[in-house]
């Protein structure tokens, strides 16, 4: 049998770092998710800036595409922390770890944390936790 | 002070544009033949699509600071089908932060969380 193409998120432990590259928050990628959740408000092309929910689902499907989820996993969770704004057209650098990892009543319950940093900067641009539990996993 | 709603019916082809957009095809999302197997009978939307109505409504209210400092704590309290219709809303507390949640068509509880600018904004 092939092993699975990447870990399983209930196989890692406390402290396990992703390795991770690079997000562009394009202007392109903003307007296409801006028609997706037929968001109009004209904030984000009068301020230049992206916005912050639409910034961290980048860098959460970049997360989750580095690890195996399976059937059932839940997303029970999310924090989301601006620390400046991130502006349209940004690259930006992501450190992701995971910061707990708990087991109950046959559940898997891990916490995601990642970081973004504009390039070149060093203090994040946001701050994210994503708490993700898989029911009937064995510890 | 309660800030003006926000709701949205998500659509099967609603929540595929937001696939497309987030890059998360998760078969869940899209694969309704393959949802409509699991416990949950059907597709559903993203939670983070969901989440988005709260931002969205946070930030007609707040503008830029909104986008500068926001900060956004929520659980997932349920799935949102597709063809669901959901209502996020707002109640500003007595410091000052938001106590946020988002109800679905049946008044069902699907997000419950807080939302405030940071304090060092």
């Amino acid at each position: 049998m092939a092993a699975p193409a990447h870990p399983l998120i209930t196989d890692l432990p406390k402290g396990y770092e992703f390795d991770i590259g690079a997000i562009d928050v394009t202007q392109d990628g903003v307007e296409r998710y801006l028609a997706a959740i037929e968001d109009t408000n004209a904030v984000y092309n009068e301020t230049g800036l992206a916005p912050p929910v639409a910034v961290a689902a980048l860098a959460l499907t970049q997360l989750l595409e580095m690890i195996d989820l399976p059937d059932g996993t839940l997303h029970i969770g999310q924090e989301i922390e601006m620390h400046g704004g991130v502006p349209i057209g940004a690259q930006l650098s992501m450190r992701g770890w995971i910061a707990q990892r708990s087991v109950r009543q046959g559940a898997v319950i891990s916490v995601i944390e990642f970081a973004l940093t504009l390039d070149g900067k060093g203090d994040p641009a946001l701050t994210g936790r994503t708490t993700v539990m898989v029911q009937g996993a064995t510890a | 002070m309660t800030i003006t709603p926000v709701t949205k019916h998500l659509t099967q082809e609603r929540i595929n544009c937001y696939a497309d957009a987030s890059g998360d095809h998760n078969p869940i999302h899209v694969d309704e033949a393959y949802a409509k197997a699991t416990p949950l009978g059907g597709t559903i939307a993203h939670g983070m699509l969901v989440l988005a109505s709260i931002s969205e409504m946070m930030a007609a209210e707040l503008g830029e600071d909104w986008l500068r400092y926001g900060k956004l704590r929520v659980r997932f309290k349920g799935p949102t089908m597709s063809g669901d219709t959901v209502t996020a809303s707002a109640q500003e507390t007595a410091n000052g932060n938001y106590v946020v949640e988002v109800r679905n068509q049946d008044g069902d509880g699907v997000i419950s969380g807080t939302a405030e600018i940071a304090p060092d904004a």
